[in-house]
């Protein structure tokens, strides 16, 4: 985009007054009037559908009422949220949950990529690649199915082999202790192949030149790999790594709504689980509607945050 | 692996060509291969074991191994119920229509505002910018965005789950980076030859931008027939709902009565008889299907770079 900025050339002595940026401004504007008609569609779409809820937000400081006026109430629902006990533990939830997901699952995502990279045979690696990009693509639902059919006490494969080594089966599903880690093994199950491309395109862009200089130095694989490819691999790590901060607070609501289960909830009710139950099922809208402005909030902070800190250390922003 | 010494004689090029060729069978690659292999292998034997279960025949699937990957008892039953299922049946045809009409407007939208924005005179668009990346990092709540649709009227209506999503901001980000590729002298050209914008973007960009606009088509259409969320609480009668909507009620929700139906349960009948997993399976299998459909279209377009074998020399 910055590209193709070329600087005008000076035409003004003088620097324009308001008025006369206005008018040039209009001249532009319908000199191209159908450039801005094409982009009115869209702007109306934001508009309506996320600038007027984002404004709607301000009901967390008000009373609902379907036909008279919201009635304001000041900080009531946010004191009634910290007031909360289980609120606590849908933090803890979220934090933890998030934390398997985008801190503990990310190594392995660049070791797929390496891995992958270290693959000789071109056909072998097409049809892993061929494979792993198409989970991505499913819906949870369909992949939640596939895992509630796969962990099965009796009939899924997962119980079955357990029993093939003489261990006795697990209701992954319906253990409190085992959920959160069967998330974080569905998460990589759909993302391994997908979230690599992003490493491995950074493993394809490293200069041939550097892998012959390592091999003249004498450098094995795993020299090559230690001292070429994870070198290459820090900027985009900590894109990825700081990208997810900024996200940390969703934890993946499609997943953790089609894994959970009444005998589980405790363990993975998560805020947007909650904000889903509070604001939808039991129609508390105030509360709701606090809960997601305090995430909404928290999480532009946190975008904003490592936005400066990517800055500062890739010396490129999220955006 | 690693440096090779066999032998001396054979320039140090050329040897590395020939490691690569004959290196393919060393313990180290075998043993990737099987480790890789094995991780795919979790990835299609859940899939086909679902696919052969649903193709089993009722008594055939209940005790057929969670690893098996072929049929026994060939049927097609479960399928029959599927396809003459009237709640499922209807759900399939809004699916698609949502699945159609949402993303033709998701490439209207996303391709007309791609293409104003990678416009180099344009004025505001960094104003323009920062409020869609605003629009794409802060989500409204639940609630609001519920209110909104009630107060438009569309609650109820298939063009409450279209409109909700009519652009993504990512995915228009993405059709910038590919509309921006387009030599800038091709516009020029145009214009001169007196094309307005609308044909401009319609037949030069287009034409030009034919793998973007691929990825991006099957991006969305992918996004809008998983769509299950937002239909559940807006398409609030049974008819208007969705597939994937049926689809968690019954296959995570459990809800067997609503696709059986009640007195066929009653009766206990045959179709209350068959086999609810390999059920359950056969309406996975559906859903996945056109997915699988658009999934080339991503190998042959957006992953064309990482999957080529010639990128690696």
């Amino acid at each position: 985009m910055q590209k193709r900025h070329k600087k005008a050339p000076v035409r003004y002595k003088k620097p324009m007054t308001w008025q006369e940026k206005i008018k040039r401004t209009m001249k532009q504007l319908k000199s191209e009037s159908v450039l801005y008609l094409m982009l009115l569609p869209t702007l109306i779409f934001f508009v309506v559908f996320r600038l007027w809820p984002i404004i709607g937000m301000r009901l967390a400081f008000y009373k609902y009422s379907a036909r008279k006026e919201w009635v304001f109430v000041g900080l009531e629902y946010f004191e009634m949220i910290f007031k909360t006990s289980a609120f606590t533990d849908i933090l803890k939830n979220t934090l933890i949950i998030s934390f398997m997901k985008f801190v503990m699952l990310f190594p392995f995502f660049v070791l797929f990529a390496i891995l992958l990279n270290e693959l000789k045979s071109n056909g072998f690696r097409k049809y892993v690649q061929m494979v792993s990009y198409l989970p991505h693509f499913l819906s949870w639902v369909v992949i939640a199915g596939i895992w509630i059919a796969a962990l099965n006490p009796s009939t899924g494969a997962v119980n079955q082999i357990m029993n093939f080594f003489n261990l006795p089966s697990v209701d992954f599903m319906t253990d409190k202790t085992k959920i959160r880690w069967v998330l974080m093994i569905s998460e990589a199950w759909r993302s391994i192949g997908w979230d690599s491309i992003f490493y491995f395109t950074a493993i394809l862009n490293i200069p041939k030149s550097l892998y012959e200089a390592a091999e003249i130095d004498g450098a094995g694989r795993l020299g090559t790999i230690r001292y070429i490819i994870l070198p290459a691999l820090v900027t985009p790590m900590v894109t990825m790594f700081i990208l997810n901060l900024g996200f940390f607070l969703n934890a993946g609501f499609d997943q953790v709504f089609n894994f959970s289960n009444n005998a589980v909830l405790s363990s993975v009710d998560i805020l947007d689980t909650y904000i889903y139950r509070v604001g939808i099922q039991s129609a508390q809208y105030s509360l709701s509607t606090a809960v997601s402005l305090l995430k909404g909030v928290v999480g532009i902070f946190l975008v904003f945050i490592t936005h400066l800190v990517s800055k500062k250390i890739t010396g490129k922003g999220v955006w | 692996m690693g440096p090779d010494n066999r032998s001396k004689k054979i320039p140090r090029w050329q040897m590395k060509n020939r490691m690569r060729r004959n290196s393919v069978f060393t313990p180290t690659q075998i043993g990737l291969m099987v480790l890789l292999g094995a991780i795919t292998l979790t990835m299609i034997v859940p899939l086909l074991n679902i696919l052969a279960k649903s193709l089993s025949s009722p008594e055939a699937s209940k005790t057929m191994s969670g690893l098996a990957i072929f049929p026994r008892e060939f049927s097609l039953i479960n399928y029959k119920i599927v396809f003459n299922h009237p709640a499922l049946m209807k759900s399939l045809w809004n699916s698609i229509y949502v699945t159609v009409i949402g993303t033709a407007i998701n490439i209207l939208l996303t391709t007309t505002a791609a293409y104003v924005l990678t416009r180099p005179k344009l004025l505001f668009k960094k104003i323009i910018m920062i409020f869609l990346i605003f629009m794409m990092l802060f989500e409204p709540g639940l609630v609001p965005e519920y209110l909104v649709i009630q107060k438009l009227g569309l609650m109820g209506s298939r063009w409450s789950v279209i409109l909700i999503a009519a652009v993504n901001v990512y995915y228009l980000i993405i059709m910038m980076r590919y509309f921006e590729e387009v030599p800038e002298s091709i516009f020029e050209a145009a214009a001169l030859d007196g094309a307005g914008h609308i044909r401009t973007l319609f037949s030069i960009v287009f034409p030009l931008s034919k793998p973007g606009i691929a990825t991006i088509t099957m991006f969305y259409a992918v996004v809008r027939w998983n769509e299950y969320f937002r239909a559940s609480i807006y398409l609030v009668r049974a008819k208007d709902t969705l597939f994937q909507v049926i689809l968690r009620q019954f296959v995570i929700l459990g809800d067997t009565a609503s696709i059986v139906g009640q007195q066929n349960l009653f009766d206990y009948n045959e179709l209350a008889r068959i086999d609810y997993a390999a059920l359950k399976g056969a309406t996975i299998i559906v859903a996945i299907i056109p997915v699988l459909l658009l999934y080339p279209i991503v190998l042959r377009y957006y992953a064309k770079d990482v999957m080529g074998g010639g990128v690696k020399e």
